[in-house]
């Protein structure tokens, strides 16, 4: 069945963004507005790849990167963050948190689709 | 650079490779497919409650887990007549953009088949005459060794049957003496 | 599948955002060291320019970006909040939402202005000459996809050439979301690759953790593509993993490709996994440590940041939309509820009735909480108005002392939402028509400071909004003259004060003698007035010439939920709402034989039209013996509406109804009852005005 992609995002806009980009090219989407909201719903099933943005309120998404790395059921799920921050120092949080890969915004859609065909398994 | 999106997407909407999961159904001895990204859950039939005064085509509503959902007759919208349930009868509940909201529709079929991968080159458009069905309100249709498989236009069919009815006039009249 | 246009997404969340951080520029203006409001600010910035960038507001983006770096400063600690900081940031606002407006607008030097003032405003708070410490160039990094593509110009690119490519993970790569083999299959798509797995590092089985990864890999790849090609396959791993990519030399055509491999493969399997594994070792070691270590860092430090919040916020912020769900569930809850009740009813099981009955007043104590957190203090509302009326005061010319008053009632946050705009229009109304300019109310011996009260107070069900002013009061005479010369009410029409003074919120109805800028904006009287409607709302209007004019807005506590009066028509089962409810009469056998033909039904001496539902249903089914009639009202017009049976009181969660229903104005929604069924509700003042039709047809007629 179609790949299922949580996107995780307190901006309306980049989470239409990327829930059109990845629906035309055939995933299946779901969105969480924070890092609460996001979790509540990794707990709830399985993604095949989650997408999230860092800086947002309840929970930033490092912290939800954290926990989600606890649930059994995200075990091995590929995790992509969008940062807008040139630094490193960021990044190097993320994936200690547990992150697989990230994407620089402004994105273009097609770099999402790209990137989150990189990332599942093939 | 994001304007376009919206007006650009295509329909079917084939992936890149050309292909595209679907969810295939009967309606009325024919075989019908929607993209199985838009398909919410397949339901057994449910208690309908009739809406007085709206379109033949969605005349009633359901209860789906608590959402009250209006459920289509696709049937009715082709302008054929409504058919007796049986036991294969199912809704399909998908998720569709109408005028800017995403809505969920249950859809009554006949029987719900299995989910396929179609591909682009097997499609082509539906032909100008000898269709029992509307054209316009088809997206394409689908070989598939002997048999063709009809790909609808839901957005059409929902468009096309917005107008206002002309019941809604008449809702209010006098009764008849 | 949507027509939704990402960029009016964008507008709009802009617009919030803006809000958002001029609410906290304005609060942080009282509390300068509070460091929720400068985190709220900094995000509001992030999150503008951030988005920005993705739709293609450049320009916005490039200014909030020195917005950004300056708060981000502050919030780091870098930095001290000032007011000429904040100052400087809210003079900005405008410019930004300027950008979002009119991207390619012409500002002149706007822009330049406020950085300036953003600029001087950051040296003098961190009281040190360091000039491009915040303002500086918004840093431009590649997205991580583009980089495949430029960097391809880097090396000549006929150029076959072989490479030889080792490289270990960390342990936990696959726990991670990395699949080793997608990597191995991008080095593929470059060029040939050959590949050797090294299994020296896997443990004896009952050492294994299923999680973690053991292997490590030699590549051999013959690519035209150059080292930055190969290297990109890694950057999401790079600074965790050991890889060492060494060139070989050109690729020889007449060799044959695989020639490498015995020369390689030659040593024994032990010997080729140790010499392989050496290198790799120790770094795969070192990587290990290092997330370990950070993760440690992160955790404290967001523990830290727990606390902090904790002793900050006494409440939680939860997003409405799970408010929603959360309320979905528990009208779930209620229906399964109800189902118990019924079947605990029908059984002699005393046990199970008085847990049902014990589950039935969890239930109601559940659902009346949950009403409460959906409310909201209206404060939370009247805040935007102090920007309002600042702004008001310069384009008017006078002084205005914005009053505010209940700021503690509550709200259903749906309502309140929806509230915003039409009080935004009659503060603007007050201010602009009803309050006199300074020489005026000084000629009317009256303070030069003219006075907006906004206040709000809960009465029964119902949260009254009001908003008075002590300007010059509105003149009757004149609403009256203008609205028979438009053709309103015909000329010499017996009125009531309160009529006449309704007429101002028809459609087109304006008494501005001259139409200002402010009034010319936004939305009219006759949106007022539906906007309130649509939230079952009403309006009254008093007034006292030379004295002022106040509006008071009535509007039910909540929209998710009222009370209900189910009845049956035919099959069908309907809601009435209840505060609409007049009376319940019943309509006898003979009464209604008697009546046919004609559908009024005297009532104390005046004729009420009535309607069969039966009939606008088409339900085809015989009407009971004792049909009920249920006459309801909007105000002062009555409508008798024939059911077959009045079932009872029914407490109501309102679901909407689909755009597919939109052309049904019979029905303002439906809901789900005790049996999982679905009732619809009747919309009583699309009924009425039906009614007045009827009426006005037999009197045609008559």
């Amino acid at each position: 069945m179609t790949a299922q992609i949580l996107t995780v995002d307190d901006s309306a806009s980049v989470r239409m963004t990327t829930r059109m980009a990845l629906t035309r090219a055939g995933f299946s989407v779901v969105e969480a507005v924070d890092g609460v909201d996001g979790l509540t719903k990794a707990k709830t099933k399985r993604f095949d790849a989650i997408i999230t943005d860092l800086n947002m309120p309840n929970m930033d998404g490092l912290k939800m990167i954290e926990e989600m790395r606890r649930l059994p059921n995200q075990l091995g799920v590929p995790i992509l963050f969008l940062t807008t921050e040139s630094d490193a120092g960021l990044k190097t949080r993320a994936k200690s948190a547990g992150a697989t890969a990230w994407l620089t915004k402004p994105f273009e859609p097609d770099q999402l689709v790209k990137l989150v065909t990189r990332v599942l398994a093939r | 650079m994001m304007s376009n999106l919206a007006s650009e997407h295509s329909n079917p909407p084939w992936r890149e490779d050309g292909e595209l999961e679907a969810l295939t159904f009967d309606i009325a001895g024919e075989t019908f497919a929607l993209e199985a990204a838009i398909v919410r859950e397949i339901l057994d039939l449910l208690p309908e409650t009739a809406v007085p005064g709206a379109r033949a085509f969605v005349g009633s509503v359901v209860n789906f887990r608590g959402k009250v959902i209006p459920l289509a007759d696709i049937r009715l919208a082709f302008g054929m007549p409504s058919a007796e349930v049986t036991i294969d009868s199912r809704i399909v509940v998908v998720e569709v953009d109408i005028e800017g909201t995403p809505t969920l529709v249950g859809l009554r079929t006949d029987k719900v088949t299995e989910v396929l991968t179609l591909k682009k080159s097997d499609s082509e458009p539906p032909p100008r005459v000898g269709m029992r069905w509307p054209t316009e309100l088809i997206e394409c249709l689908i070989k598939r060794g002997s048999s063709v498989i009809i790909f609808p236009d839901l957005k059409a069919i929902f468009a096309a049957n917005s107008r206002k009815p002309a019941a809604e006039a008449e809702v209010i009249r006098h009764p008849k003496s | 599948m949507s027509t939704i246009d990402p960029l009016d997404i964008f507008r709009a969340e802009a617009a919030e955002l803006l809000e958002q951080i001029e609410q906290g520029l304005l609060d942080l203006e009282h509390r300068l060291d509070d460091r929720a409001l400068i985190d709220s600010v900094f995000r509001g910035l992030h999150t503008l320019k951030g988005s920005g960038a993705m739709f293609g507001f450049d320009a916005l983006a490039a200014f909030t970006h020195h917005c950004e770096t300056a708060f981000d400063r502050v919030r780091k600690g870098l930095a001290p909040a000032t007011t000429d900081l904040v100052m400087a940031v809210l003079a900005a606002r405008d410019h930004m939402r300027a950008l979002v407006e009119d991207p390619a607008g012409d500002y002149g030097a706007t822009g330049a202005a406020l950085l300036k003032q953003l600029q001087d405003a950051v040296d003098g708070g961190s009281g040190r000459t360091e000039p491009t410490a915040a303002i500086d160039q918004p840093e431009t990094i590649p997205a991580a996809g583009a980089v495949a593509s430029t960097a391809g110009d880097a090396a000549d690119k006929s150029q076959m050439r072989r490479w030889r490519i080792r490289f270990s993970l960390p342990p936990d790569t696959l726990f991670n979301g990395t699949n080793p083999l997608a990597l191995l299959d991008e080095m593929r798509d470059l060029g040939d690759a050959e590949i050797q797995v090294d299994t020296s590092n896997v443990p004896p089985l009952d050492a294994i953790k299923p999680t973690d990864l053991y292997l490590s890999w030699v590549v051999m790849l013959t690519t035209d593509r150059p080292r930055a090609d190969i290297e990109d396959v890694f950057i999401f791993v790079m600074d965790e993993m050991s890889l060492n990519i060494e060139e070989l030399g050109p690729f020889d055509p007449a060799e044959p490709i695989l020639a490498w491999t015995p020369a390689e493969a030659v040593a024994t399997p032990a010997v080729a996994a140790g010499r392989m594994a050496e290198p790799a070792l120790p770094p795969a070691t070192h990587a290990a440590e290092k997330p370990v270590h950070a993760a440690t860092g992160t955790s404290q430090r967001s523990e830290v940041a727990d606390s902090m919040a904790r002793r900050k916020a006494e409440s939680v912020r939860v997003p409405a939309e799970r408010l929603d769900e959360l309320m979905d569930r528990v009208g779930e809850l209620v229906i399964a509820q109800s189902r118990l009740t019924q079947i605990a009813a029908s059984s002699l099981d005393a046990q199970l009735r008085t847990v049902s009955e014990e589950m039935e007043r969890l239930c109601s104590e559940l659902r009346t909480t949950m009403m409460v957190l959906r409310m909201v203090p209206v404060g939370t509302l009247f805040e935007r108005f102090r920007r309002l009326v600042h702004d008001l005061q310069r384009d008017t010319g006078k002084t205005i002392e914005l009053v505010t008053a209940g700021e503690t009632t509550e709200m259903d946050k749906t309502v309140i939402e929806r509230l915003a705009d039409p009080l935004v229009h009659l503060v603007r109304n007050a201010a602009d028509h009803g309050l006199e300019s300074p020489e005026g109310r000084h000629a009317a011996g009256k303070s030069e400071i003219g006075r907006v009260t906004l206040s709000a107070r809960q009465v029964g069900g119902e949260v009254i909004v009001t908003i008075a002013d002590d300007g010059r009061g509105i003149d009757r005479d004149k609403i009256r003259a203008k609205a028979e010369s438009s053709g309103l009410i015909p000329v010499g029409a017996v009125m009531s004060d309160q009529e006449v003074l309704q007429l101002i919120l028809q459609p087109g109805f304006s008494t501005a003698a001259t139409v200002t800028n402010l009034s010319g904006r936004g939305v009219g009287m006759d949106v007022v007035k539906k906007t309130i409607d649509s939230l079952r709302g009403t309006i009254d209007i008093s007034t006292r010439l030379g004295e002022g004019t106040t509006i008071a807005l009535r509007i039910p506590l909540t929209l998710a939920i009222i009370d209900g009066l189910l009845v049956r028509v035919g099959k069908g089962r309907y809601v009435i709402p209840l505060p609409a409810v007049e009376e319940c009469l019943e309509l006898s056998l003979e009464e209604d034989l008697r009546s046919r033909g004609r559908s009024f039904l005297s009532l104390r001496g005046s004729l009420v039209p009535f309607i069969r539902l039966r009939e606008i249903f088409s339900t085809g089914s015989k009407p009971d013996p004792y049909q009920k009639i249920v006459v309801v009202s909007t105000g002062e017009d009555r409508v008798g509406l024939v059911v077959d049976q009045i079932i009872g009181d029914h407490q109501t969660v309102i679901k909407s109804m689909s755009k597919l229903h939109d052309d049904v104005s019979t029905f303002s929604g439906a809901t789900i009852l005790g049996d999982g069924g679905v009732a619809l509700i009747l919309d009583v003042a699309n009924l009425v005005a039906a009614g007045r039709e009827q009426e006005a047809q037999l009197r045609a007629t008559a």
